[in-house]
């Protein structure tokens, strides 16, 4: 990591990005004005955005429990937005007050703010580095410091491979990550899709370019295709709502709405 | 419904109500729980003596906390309780307790959000602050890092030659003298190829840190592979440089401890000091260069330092290498002929092709100052064969003497040579025993099969081959009985008037009656004086050669006969 991966001018508080969009529309205040314009220009013809930003979170929420069920107590959460609510370390340590937990993402706003929200908890870290760069991810010390990858881990990468474009070989950088996992890690991915509502998707897309992480959708077959090499968990990718959902009344009348495939992948 | 039965009622309803408001991390079931605990304290508040504001209050926040953040959330919660709390717990509301309740609780709420809202931005300032401050640290620590590593070598952590140069090029600016440095390892390749890179690295980190500790006030770089550099501040003449350089062969001298094995590895040191006056940084750099170059010809493991004299003896050598192959193409070489005299009847038998080049500038060259250029390019190879083709030319003219050629070891080696000799022949017509070709000792010392081969092949086309230079190459003699050769030449130089050395007469006797015994004709060359004349002829020499025999001349100045 010899460039830093953002600028001193790129840290820019009237410029939106998707950390605090996010955060926003999950109800959060860790957003700046021009974050809630974006959501709100989007949410003119996307009303139900923050349910599907919720339904996500909640899938999030899910995968983690079941990852913590069968036993999974390291976890390695790229692209992991702003530490709210419902954060993975809280979900796992709940169940496992040892679970290890590393956040990493690009932005380094959410990064500072990650560090500040996490300087109490000595089994977490927050890294700041860019996804493309899958070496200096698992090389770097204080991550192999904190997690054991001769152990499973778990690998979330929710709502985060939709903004990285073909050209960079987000099938390679899977892979690449896949390879340094030993058997009964796990892999969690929630990856957005133009299949259920093209054309709004489509604007939204437009809408992310402001931001310095665009959206590239993609099919349910290319989001199935970033699994090769693990095998499917039940009920394999799915829309985020019907990912084992606690109670039936949390499926909406037409899931698909979601615009969200999810799925949870085991390495044997 | 009332009692426990309505309070999970309105639980029930309540969750149902605010679910999807904003993010809470809970599940369904959880939230119905949760809010179920805060439907008991509310009722509690309802069933009380006294109205608890600080309970109600507590209420909110925590149904806050739990994430309902959104205003629709708080909006709604109360309208369900204003709607049905009273009726799902079975209660009345005599003093008016509900709307009391309802205040408090919307105002703790909107009290929590405000807290928590400036809260959050207070943290994302600070967190963009840090942000910023940290970026900018890394860029710092980046272009630091990268333009150290612009300037350094990432094995040893040396100053690179980039920086060298630098460093020079400013003492230059500061100081009226400069002295520089030059040090190269002797035969690091062998150590690379031998043992491998690893080692060959770790010999030159341990080099490297060793230079370190050679003087503080020295300035050390490594310019690349295995050669280092050092600019010594505040010289006076050019010994202070090499007291430098002895001290650095000492030290790089000593066993180095690689892997547990003791590597000995020397070097050599090419040194200048000179005023600034008059030079600069790149002309102080070539003139080391070079002094290291030539402390390697000289033999490695030592100093050398720069010599302007030695330096345009080297530019002229080179200059004129490089005239060579336009000066070929031109036929500015050509042979001049030395005669080969019968020592017993001073007849003349042949002559040695000796040679020369017409050079535009410098007039007349000998062989001397160009065939050893010739050898080391290689242009050896057209330039003998050329100079062969004037001489058989001009020997088919004589049809008398034969012509003895020098054939270099690089000629010998060329596949194709015996074909060409064959055609050269052919082409001129020239009997094949008028023409004799010397080979260096060197050239057959321990010969190889395809040698050997070319020298018979030679010899059934019935061309003469004899020894040049024999006895120079402390040849195994057993080998002259196998080589189709029929003669030998000598050095007589060394009989020369006080220079007389009875030993080595005595070997040179030798020699010949060796020659003799094997059958071989016996020249002697460089013959100067009657008295060796005299002398080789007693020692039983056949031919003579030399300046008081004849010296080289024109073609048109040799008398036949
Ligand atoms: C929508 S949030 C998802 C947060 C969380 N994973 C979730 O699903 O609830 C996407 C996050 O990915 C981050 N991100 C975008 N591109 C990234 C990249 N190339 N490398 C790492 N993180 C990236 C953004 O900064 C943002 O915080």
């Amino acid at each position: 990591m010899d460039r830093p991966s953002w600028a001193p001018d790129d840290i820019d508080l009237d410029k939106p990005t998707a950390a605090r969009a996010y955060d926003y529309l999950l109800g959060g205040a860790h957003n700046f004005a021009a974050d809630r314009e974006m959501i709100r220009a989007a949410m003119s013809f996307m009303p139900d955005l923050a349910l599907q930003a919720q339904a996500n979170r909640a899938f999030l929420r899910r995968a983690v429990q079941y990852l913590v069920d069968v036993g999974v107590r390291q976890f390695l959460d790229i692209g992991s937005g702003i530490p709210t609510r419902g954060n993975v370390h809280e979900i796992a340590q709940r169940a496992a007050p040892d679970a290890r937990v590393v956040y990493v993402d690009i932005d380094p706003v959410a990064v500072s703010h990650g560090r500040h929200f996490l300087a109490g908890n000595p089994h977490t870290y927050v890294l700041q580095e860019d996804v493309r760069n899958p070496t200096d991810i698992v090389k770097h010390p204080d991550v192999t410091d904190l997690l054991d990858f001769e152990r499973p881990i778990g690998l979330l990468m929710v709502a985060l491979l939709h903004v990285v474009p073909d050209a960079d070989d987000p099938y390679g950088i899977v892979a690449h990550l896949r390879d340094e996992l030993s058997p009964g890690s796990h892999i969690v991915i929630g990856h957005g899709t133009h299949d259920s509502r093209p054309e709004e998707v489509a604007k939204l897309t437009a809408i992310s370019r402001q931001t310095p992480t665009a959206m590239s959708t993609r099919t349910r077959e290319d989001v199935v295709r970033f699994f090769d090499g693990f095998e499917l968990v039940d009920p394999g990718v799915v829309w985020a709502p019907l990912w084992r959902p606690d109670s039936p009344e949390d499926v909406p009348e037409d899931p698909g709405r979601s615009g969200n495939y999810v799925g949870v992948g085991r390495l044997g | 419904m009332s009692g426990p039965a309505g309070a999970a009622a309105f639980a029930h309803a309540w969750a149902d109500r605010v679910a999807g408001t904003s993010y809470v991390s809970m599940t369904r079931a959880e939230s119905r729980i949760f809010l179920g605990a805060l439907t008991g304290r509310l009722a509690a508040v309802l069933a009380a003596e006294e109205f608890d504001a600080v309970a109600v209050h507590q209420v909110g926040t925590d149904f806050f906390d739990a994430g309902y953040t959104a205003p629709e959330a708080l909006g709604r919660t109360v309208a369900l309780v204003h709607e049905r709390l009273l009726r799902d717990l079975g209660r009345t509301d005599p003093d008016g307790r509900l709307g009391r309740l309802i205040d408090v609780l919307a105002s703790s709420c909107a009290r929590a959000q405000l807290d928590q809202t400036l809260d959050a931005q207070e943290n994302m300032r600070r967190a963009a602050l840090v942000a910023r401050i940290r970026a900018e640290r890394a860029l710092h620590e980046s272009e630091a890092r990268s333009l150290h590593a612009a300037l350094h070598d990432p094995l040893t952590g040396l100053p690179n030659r980039t920086l060298f140069a630098r460093h020079v090029a400013e003492a230059f600016d500061a100081d009226d003298r400069i002295g520089v440095c030059f040090v190269g390892l002797d035969r690091f390749k062998a150590i690379n190829d031998s043992l491998g890179h690893g080692v060959g690295n770790a010999v030159l980190t341990a080099v490297a840190q060793r230079l370190r500790a050679v003087g503080e006030q020295l300035f050390v770089a490594r310019l690349g592979g295995d050669e280092f550099a050092v600019h010594v501040p505040r010289t006076t003449c050019v010994d202070d440089v090499l007291k430098v350089a002895d001290r650095v062969l000492a030290t790089v001298a000593a066993p180095i401890l690689v892997d547990g094995r003791e590597l000995t590895v020397t070097a050599s040191a090419g040194v200048v000091e000179r005023p600034t006056s008059g030079t600069d940084a790149g002309d102080v750099l070539r003139a080391a260069d070079i002094s290291l170059h030539w402390a390697k010809a000289d033999g490695r493991d030592r100093p050398a330092a720069f010599d302007p004299d030695r330096n345009a003896a080297d530019v002229a050598r080179y200059e004129l290498a490089a005239a060579m192959p336009g000066a070929l193409a031109r036929d500015e070489f050509y042979p001049v002929y030395q005669p080969l005299v019968d020592l017993n009847s001073r007849r003349l038998v042949g002559v040695e092709a000796l040679a020369r080049w017409r050079h535009p500038v410098h007039g007349r060259l000998p062989a001397g100052s160009f065939i050893g250029l010739a050898e080391d390019s290689g242009l050896i190879v057209p330039l003998g064969l050329r100079l062969m083709e004037l001489s058989c030319r001009q020997a088919k003219r004589w049809n008398g003497p034969l012509v003895s050629v020098n054939l270099a070891v690089r000629q010998i080696r060329r596949p194709g040579l015996v074909a060409e000799v064959a055609a050269l022949l052919d082409r001129v017509e020239l009997p094949p025993e008028l023409l004799q070709l010397e080979i260096t000792e060197s050239a057959v010392l321990e010969p190889d099969d395809e040698t050997v081969g070319t020298l018979r092949a030679l010899d059934n086309l019935g061309i003469r081959l004899v020894i040049d230079d024999f006895g120079t190459g402390y040849a195994n003699l057993a080998y002259l009985a196998d080589l189709p050769v029929r003669g030998l030449k000598v050095a007589a130089a060394f009989l020369r008037g006080q220079g007389f050395d009875s030993r080595r007469a005595a070997v040179l006797e030798a020699m010949i009656s060796t020659g003799r015994a094997l059958g071989l004709t016996v020249t002697a060359e460089g013959i100067e004086t009657p008295e060796q004349a005299r002398t080789l002829r007693r020692m039983g020499c056949h031919l003579g050669q030399g300046w008081y025999l004849g010296r080289p001349t024109d073609p048109s100045s040799i008398r036949l006969g």
